[in-house]
């Protein structure tokens, strides 16, 4: 064992999940807050592996169908998130382009990609990478936010653009997946205890 | 220290776990999601539609994934591609059409571009300039097998909805002024459109479909006849000046109109063929039914030039009206001896109505019928009818005299039937005749000349030394009436009586030669005949010629003193007879006679030689009658003498009043009074 790393479970504590203040193991209630305490434990993972899992569902049509509808004198058009994107790139607009790509593919993405990894690392025990881990869970739970930020601008172009028959824009079927799938990811990574970066598989057997 | 055993650790088993008490009951957030995906997924697959193709032309305006296929005017699908016929002649649109259509989109779907249009009739679709060009399609309510392949209209239909009106087919024998879309007018409203011009199987003629809206479609019958109104009619006629246009598009587009003149005729279907007549006249006049849209027609092949036949012109059965003729052209045959020879075709159309058969008898019965008719001597031939036979006919009559003849049924382009000379009004050639050659003579000039003869005439009649002619006249007459006197005191009569038996022997010799003349005669006709080929025009010039010259000569100084010169002339006759009086004439004259006997007997003797000196012989007996006619009746001499006188007197006095007439009214020369 190198640098074993006392957890407070171990210490047989409970940390309060909402203001950090420890009690001893047992303690249904937080004396300071008032909040329930509960211990760690791995069946929080399948909470965030049920919110994964229906975040990615969502992910896919949010991808395949329309976010954007567009009609105006001249037609009306239908854009998927990447299509937008490709079309901004191909009218000059790079800086938009790899904003809305990043926002809306790059960061959902990484954002799956990292919980998921999250959730195998907590199963296995050596816990010398949890500082890494807990960096990449803060990343997490602050970038994922703004991946709304394309259902967002959906949001506000729809509102925006009404001109009648001149030029509206309305969102389309995938801009509700969307905002759903981003929610889900949401809910998943807060489902996620950081506690089991440090507390590891074991203690499921040990209480 | 108590030493306790030790207590067995209790063996701890987990308690039974049940796989649900496991198991969060948060799965069911992503069983529901997969769930609602699998739904969209699904709902999106089997509700995508159809994918037909359909072949342009060309695709103006279409954008794959935005132009829409409508159908009334709803969406009901769209292009999701635009690619090529492997041949590359057209364009091949695949659209995805909804599912709920999908199974309507059979045989009998339509398909065409719908885009701004300018016409004569205004600016159409004008919507389509801001949305797009879409395809418009039209189907029945009628599911019969989805078709994926179709091909696209070139331009939109008059009436893609077949429910809302009728469709007839004209046939007509020109499109002249008549274009896509042109209207039909019904007592000047638009109640149709013209679409789909184009030949018919045989390309002798044009077929046209005319779609007829409700609730107008219920004014036709099948005796409803269809005329051309295209453009402007102009007619001259008792009434004036005519001038009849309909609306701006008729100009522009032509169209149609349609009316019934006559009651009957059942109702109208779909598809039912009109005849299209050239103009209202003759839509009302035509004899041919409208539902009559093909009668049937015969060759007629004649030997004669038929100039004065028209397209158009009448064909008579018997004396009526059965047909008219509906081509001219010339064929070029070969005879038994290889010679070539033209021949007129006529094309002739036959109404089975006027010639006794039923409405709709087809073509095989009238040829039938005809066939009948022809070996009883029916025949065709050019007659002529109006007031001097100039308006041509084509006659179906029965010739007598002529050879026995069947018809061709073989002949190309229709079965011929024989004919027979042309029935040649002689009254009318020969006044065709006269009129041509009146028309030729120079009229005008001759009038110009006769004028100003008489004008020279008139001025000799008014001269001085004219008027002193009948006086010297008169002078000479007393001289000649003393002279007479004379005469008859010596024995002037019996010697005459023997210079007239001379004479007479002289006559017969000469009656005898007389039979001999008939050659003469013969060759004198056939001058004479020469005279009369000879073209009047010619002769015309020449007797103005000959007038100017007369007039030359009465002009001339020469001519104007002639009547002083007569006068002279008399006034030395009576000199000469007074002479004669007084140096015994009579004696004279007697001697003279019994010459002439001598002489009489002479001629007799040369009676052979007298062929050269017919024509001098002749006008010397018909004056040596005169005078002896004279001689022999005494008492009548000086009656005729003075009766002679008075007729040139009175002809004298004639002349001058004819001179008189004509100056006032020249025109008197030519036509009488």
């Amino acid at each position: 064992m190198s640098d074993p790393v006392l957890s407070a479970t171990d210490a047989g504590l409970t940390g309060c999940t909402q203001c950090g203040r420890v009690w001893p193991m047992g303690t249904a209630r937080c004396g300071r807050c008032g909040s329930h305490l509960h211990p760690v434990d791995t069946r929080c993972l399948q909470r965030v592996w049920a919110w994964w899992w229906a975040g990615l569902a969502f992910y896919i049509p949010a991808n395949l169908f329309p976010m954007l509808r567009t009609s105006t004198l001249f037609g009306s058009q239908e854009n998927t998130i990447a299509g937008g994107a490709v079309e901004l790139a191909q009218h000059g607009s790079w800086g938009v382009a790899i904003i809305i790509l990043s926002a809306s593919i790059l960061i959902p993405i990484s954002k799956f990609v990292a919980i998921a990894y999250l959730a195998f690392a907590v199963r296995t025990p050596p816990q010398a990478a949890g500082k890494r881990h807990l960096l990449l869970y803060d990343i997490v739970e602050f970038i994922g936010r703004w991946s709304m930020i394309d259902v967002f601008v959906v949001a506000i172009l729809s509102s925006l653009v009404q001109l009648g028959f001149v030029a509206s824009i309305h969102p389309g079927p995938a801009a509700a997946a969307f905002a759903l799938s981003v929610a889900f990811t949401m809910l998943s990574a807060q489902s996620f205890d950081p506690r089991l970066i440090w507390r590891g598989p074991q203690s499921t057997s040990a209480t | 220290m108590t030493d306790t055993p030790d207590i067995a650790e209790m063996r701890k088993t987990p308690a039974p776990n049940p796989i649900w008490s496991r198991v969060s009951v948060i799965w069911i957030v992503p069983l529901i999601a997969l769930a609602i995906t699998l739904g969209v997924a699904w709902n999106s697959y089997s509700g995508r539609g159809t994918l037909i193709h359909i072949d342009f032309a060309d695709a103006t305006g279409i954008n794959p994934g935005e132009t829409v296929l409508k159908f009334r005017e709803v969406t009901v699908g769209t292009v999701e591609d635009v690619g090529f016929t492997p041949d590359l002649t057209s364009v091949r649109v695949g659209v995805r059409v909804n599912k709920d259509v999908a199974p309507y989109v059979d045989k009998d779907a339509r398909f065409w571009l719908v885009r701004p249009e300018v016409s004569a009739q205004g600016i159409s679709r004008l919507d389509t300039v801001l949305s797009g060009t879409f395809i418009e399609g039209w189907w029945d309510a009628k599911p019969d097998g989805t078709q994926t392949e179709f091909k696209g209209l070139e331009r939109p239909p008059v009436a893609p909805d077949p429910g809302k009106g009728t469709v007839v087919m004209l046939s007509a024998d020109d499109a002249s002024g008549l274009a896509e879309g042109a209207p039909i007018l019904y007592r000047g409203l638009t109640v149709g459109r013209l679409q789909n011009l184009r030949l018919n199987e045989t390309g002798t003629g044009v077929v046209i479909d005319a779609f007829i809206n409700k609730p107008y479609d219920a004014r036709m019958s099948g005796v409803t006849r269809f005329w051309n109104t295209s453009g402007i009619s102009f007619s001259l006629g008792p009434n004036g000046v005519n001038l009849s246009m309909r609306s701006l598009a008729t100009i522009v587009q032509g169209g149609v109109e349609f009316d019934t003149f006559s009651s009957g005729g059942g109702a109208v279907e779909n598809g039912q063929i009109f005849r299209l007549f050239a103009d209202e006249n003759t839509a009302r006049a035509s004899i041919f039914g409208s539902d009559l849209v093909d009668p049937p027609h015969y060759t007629l092949l004649f030997d004669a030039a038929v100039n004065g036949l028209n397209k158009g012109s009448k064909v008579q059965f018997r004396g009526v009206e059965a047909g008219e003729v509906s081509d001219l052209s010339i064929r070029v045959q070969t005879d038994s001896t290889g010679e070539k020879f033209a021949q007129q075709q006529v094309v002739i159309a036959l109404s089975p109505e006027r010639l006794g058969l039923s409405r709709d008898a087809d073509a095989a019965t009238v040829t039938g019928f005809l066939e009948q008719q022809v070996e009883q001597g029916l025949r065709a031939r050019i007659a002529g009818t109006g007031l001097f036979g100039t308006t041509l006919v084509v006659e179906l009559t029965d010739v007598t005299d002529t050879p026995k003849a069947v018809m061709g049924l073989n002949t190309t382009p229709y079965p011929s039937i024989p004919t027979a000379a042309a029935a040649q009004n002689d009254v009318a050639a020969s006044a065709r005749d006269v009129f041509g050659r009146i028309n030729a003579l120079p009229i005008e000039d001759l009038m110009q000349s006769a004028i100003r003869t008489l004008d020279s005439i008139s001025a000799i009649a008014d001269s001085q030394e004219t008027r002193e002619v009948p006086r010297n006249l008169s002078a000479m007459l007393d001289e000649m009436k003393t002279l007479v006197a004379a005469l008859n005191a010596g024995d002037a009569g019996q010697k005459a009586v023997t210079a007239i038996d001379g004479l007479s022997t002289a006559a017969t010799g000469f009656m005898a030669e007389i039979q001999g003349l008939d050659q003469t005669l013969d060759a004198a006709g056939k001058a004479a005949n020469a005279v009369a080929a000879m073209p009047l025009e010619e002769i015309g010039r020449n007797i103005d010629g000959t007038i100017s010259q007369i007039r030359a000569m009465l002009g001339a100084q020469d001519a104007e003193r002639l009547p002083k010169a007569l006068a002279t002339t008399l006034e030395e006759a009576a000199a000469l007879l007074g002479e004669l009086r007084v140096g015994g004439a009579a004696d004279k004259l007697n001697d003279t006679l019994v010459a002439a006997q001598g002489a009489a007997n002479g001629i007799a003797g040369a009676s052979d030689r007298l062929p050269d000196i017919t024509a001098r012989l002749d006008q010397l007996i018909v004056d040596a009658q005169g005078m002896v006619n004279s001689y022999g009746d005494r008492s009548d001499f000086n009656t005729q003498l003075v009766g002679t006188l008075r007729e040139l007197q009175r002809a004298t006095q004639s002349i001058s009043s004819v001179a008189r007439m004509i100056e006032r009214n020249p025109r008197a020369f030519i036509l009488g009074r």
